[in-house]
């Protein structure tokens, strides 16, 4: 992890060699744009574009529809509980 | 330095630390005294970081909130279904913070419309800056007085070479009853493991303006949070420990019961931080929580949902907040409202709500389309998956044991 973060680095361009129009800075990279705005900036410029919707695999639909049966029958199961615990049979 | 490095991270392990977490660990403290809970503690918080390190790398590289993040690349349909068990769990979350914070101001003979109006005037105080930074540093700084347990466990006189030895071999083994101590368990990890805090530091990162560059430090902010919230989450253990030794039943105790029944054996000054303590925690948990159904909330019905952001412009993010913390606030008020209820539950639904969750943040931070270069490596791959295996493991163990009682009865 420590090299990805290197590298993004290493590939950042300072702000003077950018305001001396140093380098190739490639703007329509639009991590580098993002790294170089303001947290204000960066807000209004998210807003401007989104990711697309992603393909779900047979298997993936499978694994969310088990997690879902999942979380159901399991709060079902901690109501059960709480009323046995409120309700304890004599 | 430090001050300018933590944040999300810090915040969001801090306010984990809640009331309902700290009655947990002052539960386990009282019914179990030193032993396999203090290193089992430390190893949830571990959990906690592996699932709260993702986070941070999403909010850096991709600049947008959990919820949207799902919303984009999952769709309609699957977002609000993860949007229902957020906001459920939330606001459940949200009441236990209420109860705390009457809880807390009770033992000083505050009456609970006054401790709940004080509390709601907290929240609503923190939000009026409109700016994050700011709001991040009042709330960090409410969230130092988590460590009142510290002391609190220090006038407690823990047999600290007994609690070295449980560190190094888990040891004495939890006795007696099974659901007993299973619903500790599931409790322990509910109070460091949950659907709020991945929605809520994403949210933070993103709203804190932090970039691909920031990672580190973000990675180095969460991992303090880890070290400071179980510090003060073993605090609370060690300071309930007398209980166990002098054989006081503390199954059905609240909060404020715990401090007054402490009072014998760590005096009044302990027994008024402990309560001065759980009124912290149910504030910056309070305030947290309520901003993280907002970004939700805001991000999904792409409304602003910034702290940056004036009141004018981003008056449905702001509404929410409020309004989740008020109704949360006025359900504490209702004379005879089975509270115990949720009290008894919000723990353990945190516990079975986050295997969706965790599926939803691995299948995101795996995303090439998404994270690009950042996705995750085999060791955090791994780390992840034994993480949500562990969470659907405790679940399972938890639906047995409800469906046949007496399994784990003796």
């Amino acid at each position: 992890m420590k090299r990805k973060d290197a590298d993004f680095d290493a590939g950042r361009p300072s702000p003077e060699s950018l305001a001396a129009g140093e380098g190739n800075v490639n703007l329509e990279d639009p991590r580098l744009v993002m790294s170089l705005l303001e947290a204000d900036q960066v807000v209004a410029a998210k807003r401007q574009s989104r990711f697309g919707r992603r393909k779900l695999s047979v298997g993936m639909r499978v694994m969310l529809w088990g997690l879902r049966a999942y979380v159901v029958v399991m709060l079902v199961l901690v109501v059960v509980s709480v009323i046995r615990a409120i309700h304890p049979a004599p | 330095m430090l001050w300018l490095l933590v944040g999300p991270g810090v915040l969001v392990f801090l306010a984990e630390n809640d009331a309902p977490s700290m009655l947990s660990y002052s539960a386990t403290g009282a019914r179990f005294g030193i032993g396999f809970f203090i290193p089992f503690v430390l190893f949830t918080f571990l959990m906690g970081f592996v699932v709260q390190e993702m986070t941070v790398r999403l909010g850096a590289v991709t600049h947008r909130g959990h919820a949207e993040l799902i919303f984009d690349r999952f769709g309609r349909f699957w977002g609000f279904f993860s949007m229902s068990d957020l906001l459920l769990g939330n606001f459940l979350t949200l009441v236990t913070e209420f109860i705390g914070i009457r809880a807390g101001l009770g033992f000083f003979g505050i009456r609970p419309g006054i401790a709940v109006g004080v509390g709601l005037a907290i929240v609503f105080a923190a939000i009026t800056t409109g700016r994050y930074w700011t709001w991040e540093r009042i709330t960090l700084g409410l969230a130092v007085f988590n460590g009142l347990f510290i002391p609190a466990a220090i006038l407690a006189h823990p047999d600290w070479s007994a609690a070295g030895h449980a560190m190094l071999t888990w040891m004495p083994l939890p006795k007696g009853n099974g659901a007993e101590i299973l619903l500790l368990i599931l409790a322990d990890i509910g109070a460091t493991v949950t659907p709020w805090m991945i929605f809520f530091q994403q949210s933070a990162v993103v709203d804190k303006g932090m970039q691909p560059r920031d990672i580190r430090a973000g990675r180095f902010d969460t991992l303090l949070g880890v070290l400071l919230a179980s510090t003060c989450g073993i605090a609370a253990l060690l300071a309930t420990v007398p209980l166990f030794h002098h054989g006081i039943d503390a199954t059905q105790f609240q909060a404020a019961e715990f401090a007054e029944a402490l009072r014998p054996w760590i005096g009044h000054a302990g027994a008024a931080l402990f309560a001065l303590g759980i009124f912290e925690a149910g504030i910056v948990a309070a305030i947290t929580i309520s901003t993280s159904s907002a970004y939700a909330f805001g991000e999904v019905m792409g409304t602003g949902h910034s702290l940056n952001r004036p009141l004018r412009e981003a008056w449905p993010f702001y509404s929410t907040l409020l309004g989740s913390a008020c109704a949360a606030a006025g359900l504490v008020l209702i004379p005879r409202a089975p509270l115990e209820f949720v009290v008894l539950t919000v723990n353990v639904i945190a516990v079975l709500a986050m295997p969706p969750a965790l599926a939803f943040l691995m299948l995101l931070v795996n995303d090439r389309d998404v994270m690009g270069e950042y996705v995750n490596n085999a060791w955090e791959n791994a780390a992840g998956i034994t993480v949500t295996l562990l969470l659907i493991c405790v679940g399972v163990v938890f639906a047995v044991a409800t469906a046949f009682p007496n399994l784990l009865s003796h």
